[in-house]
């Protein structure tokens, strides 16, 4: 067997320059076929439901929820912890794999950004419904009120606030001025006047002379390095709400390692989960390639590799405390407590589910692939239960120990975040190019002058 | 005002061109892309952006002023005493100083792009020069301005048909 690695290629055929601008640039054009129009309805009526809890919710009070002392933190936290960690693949991808130049990164750039986005809204949504009050929400901001009261920016707690927040923006700038040369490029080629308009004004008027490019690569690059250091910071500050509390299994310095490597984990995982229907559908075969798949499946294993041995110093650290009520966590509680279903899941979908991937033929698979990402999303979504449910399920004094058991409403959230997030998906893969159009462009022309510089200097090996 | 507008079907031919008119004294000299051409830059004898140095200042700046405001408000304003811990504790002041900063910086990059690339002009000249619209799809256009000092409309036509353009295309307008 020959070393598949370096022939693989990022760009099958490859197509032409005329070819990759008519048919990426013209996914947004496509009308949606059958399946597209399902999955829409079965999204639009999830997220139907989701504002019907949250109005209940609202409207009634965050008692409708399940959680309750001792579990007083649940599926509001875990669902903020599980989306944002979702969305941490997606700058990943756009952010250190850039500044890495690693090239198979731009024909799915901008679709993991978009899924990063999309992901942190629906995290953003649960700390405010998790206020109770949610129209206080804007107490989290510092303004000058009557009361002199100002937030305690000595708490974990603002700092994730403030964290969250620059996550959003500093994505959606990113993203944004990413998308601005295909903008124009859709406005030049704009089938309608309404059309022409409506992406006339997004793109700002971009018109591609080497000025504006010269600038837009010294944003672009340092948008690259600034988003560098979020991908690390935000879910260490979001350890932080729980690492610097005494729970028992909580309380632990591996915290922001640990969930970081996590959220990467998870994010691939649902990278994975959205580009298989997605270039099924739109015919992209060619330009996200075994390739990428092959290459999401490797940052899977490594980040899972992460997580066991995260889980492993867990037990190893609880067991050389000595401590009575960190031990009991680990080996009473978790595996044979209230929820244990859940623990042993987590073991299974995120320890044992990824070893598979060391397999080629398992990377090259699509159903397999396709099947484990969602498994491993299970995983990651139990990881936070664990960590939240079942260490306030079992603090330190027996007399405070109860468990948890979730709501209709608090199911239907979850159930609606999702169908939002699709919703938002399937509109974005209908409105916008998701593959990175110029970029797409200028990796064909680049390929090409690595394919000429190797046919002449026999240095020059691509 | 007359500008003159040359399109090229290869990169290369259009870095050539840009090395060319610049060579012969041609200062107002503007190409059109599809995608980055950092090539087009040295040929054209462009000095580096100097974006960078805005946002490095922004963020600095925006940095400071909220390590500032966490010292402002948890020291002075509203001294809380939590268990006894110092209202004044740098390293609690870090993470937010960290994430303003980066949000500045961002806002700040985003907006240079926009000012310094003179963006915002939702519409432009440019856009009825016949065909440009392949700009932004696989062509490279090259653009000389008639206020350039060495420009003249016969000479300049000549120069630009002979450096491989696939057509060359004159705007006047009415200043």
């Amino acid at each position: 067997m020959t070393a598949p690695e370096v022939t693989d290629p990022i760009l099958v055929g490859p197509p032409s320059q005329g070819e990759l601008q008519r048919r990426l640039l013209g996914t947004p054009a496509r009308r949606g076929n059958r399946g597209w129009r399902i999955a829409f309805a079965i999204s639009a009526a999830l997220t139907g439901l989701l504002v019907t809890a949250i109005t209940y919710t609202v409207a009634t009070g965050i008692g409708v929820w399940g959680n309750n002392i001792p579990v007083g933190w649940a599926f509001g936290i875990i669902n903020f912890v599980w989306w944002i960690g979702i969305g941490h693949a997606g700058t990943f991808i756009s952010a250190i794999l850039y500044l890495l130049e690693q090239r198979w990164r731009t024909s799915i750039n901008r679709f993991a950004e978009a899924m990063t986005l999309f992901a942190v809204v629906q995290a953003g949504m649960f700390p405010i419904l998790h206020l109770g009050r949610p129209w206080f929400g804007y107490w989290l901001f510092p303004y000058p009120s009557i009361m002199e009261v100002w937030p305690q920016v000595r708490s974990a707690l603002p700092w994730d606030a403030a964290a969250i927040f620059t996550y959003l923006t500093v994505s959606v700038l990113f993203w944004y001025l990413g998308l601005v040369p295909d903008l124009a490029s859709l406005r030049d080629h704009a089938p309608t006047r309404r059309r022409r308009i409506i992406y006339g004004i997004f793109a700002l008027g971009w018109r591609g002379s080497s000025t504006a490019w010269r600038h837009y690569r010294a944003a672009y690059l340092l948008l690259a390095g600034l988003a560098t250091p979020l991908v690390l910071s935000v879910h260490s500050l979001v350890s932080s709400d729980f690492a610097i509390a005494l729970v028992p299994g909580w309380h632990s310095t591996i915290f922001p390692p640990f969930f970081v490597a996590g959220a990467i984990f998870s994010g691939f995982a649902m990278v994975v989960t959205l580009i298989i229907p997605a270039r099924a559908v739109f015919g992209l075969r060619d330009v996200i390639t075994a390739r990428h798949l092959d290459n999401c499946a490797k940052l899977i294993l490594v980040t899972g590799l992460l997580v066991a041995y995260g889980y492993a110093i867990e037990f190893f650290i609880a067991w050389y405390s000595g401590d009575v009520a960190e031990k009991y966590q680990f080996f009473v509680g978790r595996p044979f407590g209230p929820r244990a279903g859940v623990f042993w899941t987590m073991m299974v979908c995120n320890v044992v589910v990824p070893q598979l991937y060391w397999s080629r033929r398992v990377r090259r698979s699509v159903p397999i692939l396709f099947v484990t990402s969602l498994l491993i999303n299970v995983g990651m979504w139990c990881e936070r239960f664990v960590i939240i449910v079942q260490s306030l399920q079992r603090e330190f004094l027996p007399t405070g120990w109860g468990s948890y058991t979730p709501t209709w409403v608090d199911l239907s959230i979850l159930a609606g975040t999702m169908g939002f997030f699709s919703l938002l998906f399937l509109i974005f893969l209908r409105v916008l190019p998701f593959v990175a159009v110029f970029e797409m462009k200028e990796l064909r022309a680049e390929l090409d002058h690595d394919a000429h510089r190797a046919h002449t200097d026999p240095e020059v090996r691509p | 005002m007359i500008r003159l507008f040359a399109e090229y079907a290869d990169e290369a031919q259009l870095v050539a061109a840009a090395a060319q008119l610049h060579e012969r004294g041609y200062r107002k000299v503007e190409t059109y892309t599809p995608y980055p051409l950092p090539a087009v830059d040295d040929a054209l004898g462009a000095r580096p952006s100097r974006l960078p140095i805005a946002v490095f200042i922004a963020g600095l700046v925006m940095g400071g002023a909220t390590y500032w405001f966490q010292w402002l408000i948890t020291h002075v304003l509203y001294p809380l005493d939590v268990g006894n811990r110092p209202t004044n504790f740098p390293l609690s002041f870090v993470p937010i100083t960290f994430e303003m900063t980066v949000l500045f910086a961002a806002f700040t990059a985003v907006g240079a792009v926009i000012v310094l690339g003179r963006l915002l002009r939702l519409w432009d000249p440019i856009f009825e020069v016949d065909g440009f619209e392949s700009a932004t799809a696989t062509r490279f256009w090259l653009a000389v301005d008639g206020g350039d000092p060495v420009f003249d409309r016969d000479r300049t036509t000549d120069e630009l048909t002979r450096s491989g353009a696939a057509r060359v295309v004159v705007q006047e307008e009415r200043a």
